[in-house]
């Protein structure tokens, strides 16, 4: 553990010292230009924060849903560990689980913290170690994480590089607790994920501000402009570089080099996932094929002349498939060489002339040579492209005359979609179920390999939607990245009080059980109710693929702020450092509360007092898990989408359990109850239905006013009666006094209550940890 | 010949210990010494209606109500069965309801005791199958019986991939046979 001696002055015969903070392996000077003193924890070790972890997790066990019987981490395996047994090793099936939980949130931090090490080294590289650090003149916190995880302020880009050092020591510390032999109880594997966890979200937040402020990305600003989101918005007729990943640099080069050659409006840069959002961010010409759901759909299209991969979630067929349909291939990180050639120390002129001749695929690890030969090669390759590539849609559909309805295929869609039935149809020249289908599809492309006909499913798909996907365009407001200190101190109050209902941030990716629009309706839903919403990455994208009864995009329909009834996109993946940063922000900026190294009472405030949830609709991921599991140990509740459940495991409180739901009183330090609020640290939810509520419930925190905890009943109450049709079961639970219960609906509430012998209690100034009880009776 | 059991989802392979396959009726068989059933109704119930013509909601209804049993309806569903009466009901999702069957020290949503059988019908395949192997490994006396059109493995019993037509009748003739008991 991190352990601060703070010595104000010593008179040894040995030394004379004064005003001098000691923490392990780091020397922090008073005097420092930032005053505010350090807390308990600057970068936390793997085990500083375990009782705060151990806190959580007794509230909050880790549920397990085992995906496979077996363990096969060593050569002991396959070892048997169905109910109850133990493996060859000792581990029994519940321990087994919490390293799978560990190994996908360390799997997810190591991600991002690569993904920082690469944009920040590049970003020095360029622009040098002292170019300052500045998300905007509106935002003093500059780096809410960094100051409370790290106990630093970072001001050039210089400092960020020994958070990257903390990273890559506790990842590799991390996934050394994952090997045979190593810990052994589910808890402490859990502490240790959300330790990875938090890693991960330190790393989001290195990353984005690294690139903000030297690459000039949106600082905070609420009006950033919409621009062009969907397959049937990128111009064809133009050469089309493709960016799927990501890591904008090699992106943003291809900008500046067609730029700097004044021919930026005749080549076309598209991006799919979050690089996609980071060179909009960049660049407002830039486009937005869409989320990762949309990568195989387009690749196939052939549109791309030239595909640059750089890191995380590009698929592990893309070079494949670009190939097969010619386009040429530039593979750009250390991380993702796909095999491939290494041209990097070649000249451009050199990698032009074998990208176009032969050696279409190609790796090289220089982002600004990537920009000059990728653009070139563009412009060179586009008139050789045919107006479109591969199979007309009628030749495509042709192939459905083989299905014999066998349904191989629906039986390996990953979202049960009735796949089989629709080929089927189109067969029969019915193309209606297809296009259905097309809608709902995350463009996984199983059901291509499972077809025993060879019918390329998926592009019959496509082929059956193609007027849908040449329509496919809407808008989508530009990420701003952080939040701004002004609108912090605007909402602040009305969060912690509870009048604004609450934060929600989408999040996640497009691994939906039934097409994008859930979630869209479900942003809409709660920004009706304002609420403040909040979105990032490919949730980001997929809010904007959706048009209200007024043809609307949600991105045009509400404002950009930070502020009840406004759906804020902060950006690509790394992005998602914001919301969590808003939300510590607000503990900070409103509550006063010092962040330096402060984690375990900081994250008692949010879990106590900060009204905010995440929901990640379509985690796929492992960094999905990560940002989550952060998220929850900073006390934010998480609901995940149905396919989520294959994560494994979930943190779930029960609501009867009255004894776990105390809290400690600041004023007094007495025990008191303050009701399941939140019920659940993170909830995998069937429907959405489940979702909404669930939100509108887990938004409840102990310390909301009457008039907050009334908004918030309010809001809980109508959804539960619109959506399943009764009062909740628990309302008794999370109403204090009288002056709670939702003016409108006394006379429904007040029955109930009785009916359930309710009885008032106090409002505490609630608290986890005894060290901030105030005053003790 | 031997037929072959396999999941629905073609990667749901599980390990050495595999749900029974019966047919409804000893499914209906089974059910009928049942003393104290859960009937577990998924999310995606409604749907089935559409896709299969099976009444999923109603299955459930008659199903507790011949056993005396009570029903949990996942939130997605729970409108569905609105004004139903004589059977007690509650709303929750499978993750939070599968949290107390695990839990052997839990008494029932009527606190008299935990549930002899838990009928699981109309969940997410995945999302089911997941819910299954919870109760498989950390609840195993927890007796559960898969009564979807589709196998799942990680129940104790389950009825095997079945047509719609046929997953209709075999519901139909398991559902007389335990209110001929009455
Ligand atoms: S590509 Fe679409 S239809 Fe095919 S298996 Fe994946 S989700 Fe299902
Ligand atoms: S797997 Fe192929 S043949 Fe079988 S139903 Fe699907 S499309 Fe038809």
């Amino acid at each position: 553990m991190a352990t601060k001696i703070s010595i104000k002055e010593l008179d040894s015969q040995f030394a004379k010292i004064r005003g001098l903070d000691l923490v392990i392996g780091k020397i922090v000077e008073a005097g420092e230009e930032w005053s505010e003193p350090v807390g308990p924890t600057p970068y936390p070790d793997i085990t500083a924060l375990r009782s705060w972890d151990q806190r959580l997790l007794a509230r909050y066990p880790p549920f397990y849903s085992p995906l496979s019987d077996f363990c096969e981490f060593c050569t002991y395996g396959k070892c048997d560990l169905t109910a109850g047994k133990q493996g060859a090793c000792g581990i029994d099936m519940a321990t087994h689980q919490g390293k799978w939980s560990l190994l996908t949130c360390v799997m997810g931090a190591a991600a991002h913290a690569t993904h920082a090490h690469h944009i920040v080294e590049y970003l020095i590289k360029k622009y040098g170690e002292d170019h300052p650090i500045d998300v905007g003149s509106e935002i003093g916190v500059e780096a809410p994480l960094i100051r409370l995880i790290a106990g630093i302020k970072p001001k050039k880009l210089g400092d960020l590089k020994e958070v990257l050092t903390y990273l890559d020591n506790q990842v590799t510390q991390l996934t050394s607790a994952t090997a045979t032999g190593q810990e052994q109880a589910p808890v402490d594997y859990e502490s240790k994920a959300l330790h990875a966890g938090m890693l991960d979200n330190l790393a989001l937040e290195v990353a984005d501000i690294a690139q903000i402020s030297a690459l000039g990305l949106p600082k905070g600003n609420s009006d950033t402009p919409l621009v062009e989101i969907g397959m049937g918005a990128i111009d064809k007729s133009k050469p089309v570089v493709l960016c799927i990943g990501h890591n904008v640099a090699p992106g943003s080069e291809v900008i500046n080099y067609l730029e700097d050659k004044g021919v930026y409006g005749s080549v076309e840069v598209a991006g799919i996932c979050c690089t996609a959002h980071d060179l909009t961010r960049y660049s407002k010409n830039a486009k937005i094929v869409g989320p990762i759901s949309r990568q195989l759909m387009f690749v196939r299209s052939g549109i791309a002349d030239i595909l640059i991969i750089d890191q995380e979630c590009v698929r592990a067929d893309v070079v494949d498939e670009a190939r097969s349909v010619g386009t040429r291939i530039i593979a750009t990180s250390d991380q993702v060489c796909a095999g491939l050639p290494d041209l990097t120390e070649k000249t451009p002129d050199e990698i032009v002339k074998a990208l176009l001749t032969d050696t279409p695929a190609v790796l090289v690890r220089n982002p600004v040579k990537v920009g000059e030969v990728a653009a070139r090669a563009a412009i060179e390759a586009a008139p050789q492209r045919k107006s479109e590539k591969g199979l007309k849609d009628e030749q495509v559909l042709a192939n459905t005359s083989r299905c014999s309805l066998c349904r191989e295929c629906t039986e390996n869609c990953p979202i049960n979609l009735d796949i089989g039935y629709a080929v089927n149809a189109a067969k029969k020249s019915n193309l209606e179920p297809l296009q259905k289908i097309f809608l709902e599809c995350i463009g996984c492309g199983r059901c291509d390999e499972a077809c025993p006909q060879s019918i390329p499913v998926l592009s019959t798909i496509n082929a059956a939607a193609s007027a849908k996907i040449r329509e496919e365009k809407f808008t989508i407001r530009v990420g701003r990245g952080p939040i701004r200190d002004t609108e912090i101190r605007n909402v602040g109050r009305p969060i912690v009080m509870g009048e604004i209902p609450g934060v929600i941030a989408f999040a996640g990716c497009s691994n939906y059980p039934g097409g994008n629009e859930d979630l869209a309706k479900m942003a809409d839903e709660f920004a009706k109710r304002r609420y403040i919403i909040v979105a990032s990455g490919c949730a980001a994208s997929d809010l904007a693929r959706y048009r209200d009864e007024n043809g609307q995009t949600l991105y045009e329909k509400y404002p950009g702020d930070f502020d009840a009834g406004c759906i804020v996109n902060t950006g690509s993946c790394v992005s998602n450092a914001h919301p969590i940063g808003a939300v510590i922000k607000i503990a900070s900026i409103f509550a006063k509360r010092n962040l330096r190294g402060n984690f375990e009472e900081i994250s008692d405030y949010i879990l106590n007092r900060i009204g905010a949830v995440a929901i990640v609709w379509g985690s796929q991921h492992q960094k999905a898990m990560a940002i989550a599991t952060g998220a929850n140990r900073l006390g934010i509740p998480v609901i995940l989408g149905p396919q989520g459940v294959k994560h494994r495991r979930a943190y779930l409180g029960r609501s009867e359990d009255d004894e776990k739901w105390s809290v400690l009183n600041a004023r007094d330090g007495k025990k008191v109850y303050g009701g399941p609020a939140p019920e659940h640290l993170l909830y995998v939810a069937e429907t959405i239905e489940e979702t909404m509520v669930m939100a509108a419930r887990l938004v409840m925190r102990p310390n909301d006013t009457a008039k907050g905890r009334m908004i918030k009943l309010s809001n809980y109450i109508n959804l539960h009666k619109q959506l399943y049709g009764t009062m909740p079961d628990d309302v008794q639970r999370f109403v204090r006094a009288e002056t709670d219960i939702p003016i409108t609906m006394k006379e429904d509430v007040i029955p109930v209550l009785e009916e359930r012998g309710w009885k008032p209690i106090e409002i505490p100034d609630p608290t986890l940890l005894d060290r901030m009880v105030l005053r003790r009776e | 010949m031997s037929a072959k059991i396999s999941s629905y989802e073609t990667a749901e392979i599980r390990g050495p210990k595999l749900a029974f396959n019966l047919t409804p009726e000893n499914c209906g068989r089974m059910l009928k010494r049942s003393k104290r059933l859960l009937v577990v109704v998924g999310g995606d119930a409604l749907k089935m209606k559409i896709d299969d013509g099976v009444d999923v909601p109603e299955v459930a209804v008659r199903l507790a109500r011949s056993l005396g049993g009570t029903i949990v309806a996942s939130p997605g569903v729970f409108k569905a069965f609105q004004g139903v009466s004589a059977v007690k009901l509650i709303n929750m999702g499978l993750e939070d309801a599968v949290n107390r069957l695990k839990d052997e020290s839990w008494k029932g949503f009527d606190g008299m005791g935990g549930y002899d059988m838990a009928v699981f019908i109309g969940g997410l395949y995945y999302f089911q199958s997941m819910m299954l192997s919870t109760l498989k490994h950390f609840a195993p006396n927890q007796k559960t019986i898969s009564l979807d059109r589709f196998y799942h493995p990680n129940a104790t019993f389950s009825l095997e991939n079945l047509t719609p037509d046929k997953w209709k009748a075999g519901l139909d003739a398991m559902l007389q046979l335990l209110e001929e008991k009455k």
